[in-house]
């Protein structure tokens, strides 16, 4: 039976293995490299994903457990031309680097500010562990997430 | 509902009947799939015939009621950590489900995987449900079958379903100590949750399990013994546990070598007390 799911809001449907994980179905079946394949262990966060609105490593969630689930990927965040408001912090402070982790943070930090939109330094931060980046030092990073508090529409 | 693809194939069973017959025909049960979908890094192949649990009810219950937790083999780490918040008896189990692997895994992976994935040393549930003298209670070809956890994880009793997990609740308090290599992400080298009868001013009916040290998950029943009837101190505590860390033949692994996970315990004992002491 083909899976039947919602792909940054638009239906689908996949006759593949069902091992499949996510992360290789977006990449290599839709062209949405956003999501990158670095550790494949659920570790560095470079993949993340919504799933039903849960910001998730896509490497580890195989397609066939996702009928019927809306999957957002960084592509699918804001209408296109446009950036949600974690990215244009990233830009407005001059964030990012390399770029291969960055994808996977905006996801988890647009998932955590809809659950806490007034969050404390820390808070960030142990929002972050599971994304690893190799070229900063975080920091900006989180400076980025407070300056949205501070202008009021985090 | 069976979905064929010409690869693998995976079955979505809507009654615990299904899911007991699906197994008893070689479908692999998968909840989180965060162990399976890692199979090809441990050269390990995919099993062809998955099975998922989305769609057993069962499976979901979260009670926190005043004589018994029920928790379904479903509930993700992120679930438990939120629901388990206030209860003193349940704070260890509340402690290993927020703070392992990272946020985006504890949403992920269920307390049923963290119990069911044989070859997992590092997990944080199963010290914590050892020391809540957990109960495991599984679908088997002959109805529910209610077992021990420490006997579940030896193999005793008939091979069945993960449903859910009771936990009698009691006026004790419990804590968590887990040392991974890094703050967070990778997985914990040593773990240490203890369970006490605090209210006399001595420690009663202490339970103490130790992860990651060795393959399995066990108490430490000879620290039991020595700390029960003494005072709470953590440095008292620590001290006792380096006599006894002979107890275990500890694992060497890529995270860490045994004799390093063994001269660990204690300071995660004696954390693990002075989180008692709050």
């Amino acid at each position: 039976m083909p899976i039947e799911l919602t792909l940054n809001g638009e239906a689908i449907t996949l006759d593949i293995d069902p091992r499949t994980p996510l992360l290789d179905v977006l990449r290599d079946r839709h062209g949405l490299t956003g999501a990158k394949a670095v550790c494949r262990e659920g570790f560095c966060g470079a993949c993340t994903v919504h799933i039903d609105g849960q910001a998730v490593p896509s490497c580890l969630r195989p397609i066939g457990l996702l009928q019927g689930c809306s999957i957002v990927t960084v592509e699918g965040l804001a209408p296109p031309g446009t950036l949600n408001r974690v990215q244009q912090a990233f830009i407005d402070h001059d964030v990012v680097q390399c770029g291969m982790c960055f994808p996977g943070m905006v996801m988890t930090l647009t998932d955590f500010l809809d659950r806490e939109p007034t969050p404390t330094r820390d808070q960030i931060k142990a929002a972050l562990v599971g994304n690893i980046c190799r070229c900063t030092g975080y920091e900006r990073i989180i400076d980025a997430v407070l300056s949205l508090q501070a202008e009021g529409v985090a | 509902m069976m979905a064929e693809t010409g690869y693998g194939e995976i079955t979505t069973p809507q009654t615990l009947a299904d899911a007991v017959a699906a197994m008893a025909g070689g479908a692999v049960p998968i909840a989180g799939a965060t162990w399976l979908l890692r199979a090809p890094l441990r050269h390990e192949v995919l099993p062809e015939r998955l099975m998922s649990l989305r769609g057993l009810a069962d499976l979901q219950v979260l009670t926190i009621g005043p004589r018994q937790a029920l928790l379904g083999a479903m509930l993700t780490h992120d679930a438990l950590a939120g629901a388990l918040v206030g209860h003193p008896d349940l704070a260890g189990l509340a402690t290993a489900a927020g703070a392992s692997a990272n946020p985006g895994i504890r949403r992920t992976a269920t307390l049923g995987g963290n119990i069911g994935t044989r070859g997992f040393a590092a997990s944080d549930l199963v010290p914590a449900l050892l020391a809540a003298d957990a109960t495991v209670i599984l679908a088997t070809g002959q109805g529910l079958q209610s077992l021990p956890l420490a006997q579940h994880l030896a193999g005793r009793g008939d091979a069945g379903l993960i449903v859910r997990v009771e936990v009698a609740r009691s006026p004790r308090r419990a804590a968590h100590a887990r040392l991974p290599m890094r703050k967070a992400g990778d997985y914990p080298c040593a773990i240490v949750s203890v369970s006490a009868d605090l209210s006399s001013g001595r420690i009663k009916d202490i339970r103490i399990a130790v992860g990651a040290v060795e393959a399995t998950a066990r108490r430490w029943t000879s620290l039991e013994e020595r700390l029960t009837g003494t005072t709470l101190d953590p440095a008292l505590a620590e001290a006792a546990a380096r006599q006894l860390t002979g107890d275990f033949s500890a694992r060497d692994a890529v995270d860490a070598p045994g004799w390093y996970r063994l001269s660990v315990l204690p300071v995660l004992l004696r954390r693990a007390f002075t989180q008692l002491e709050v």
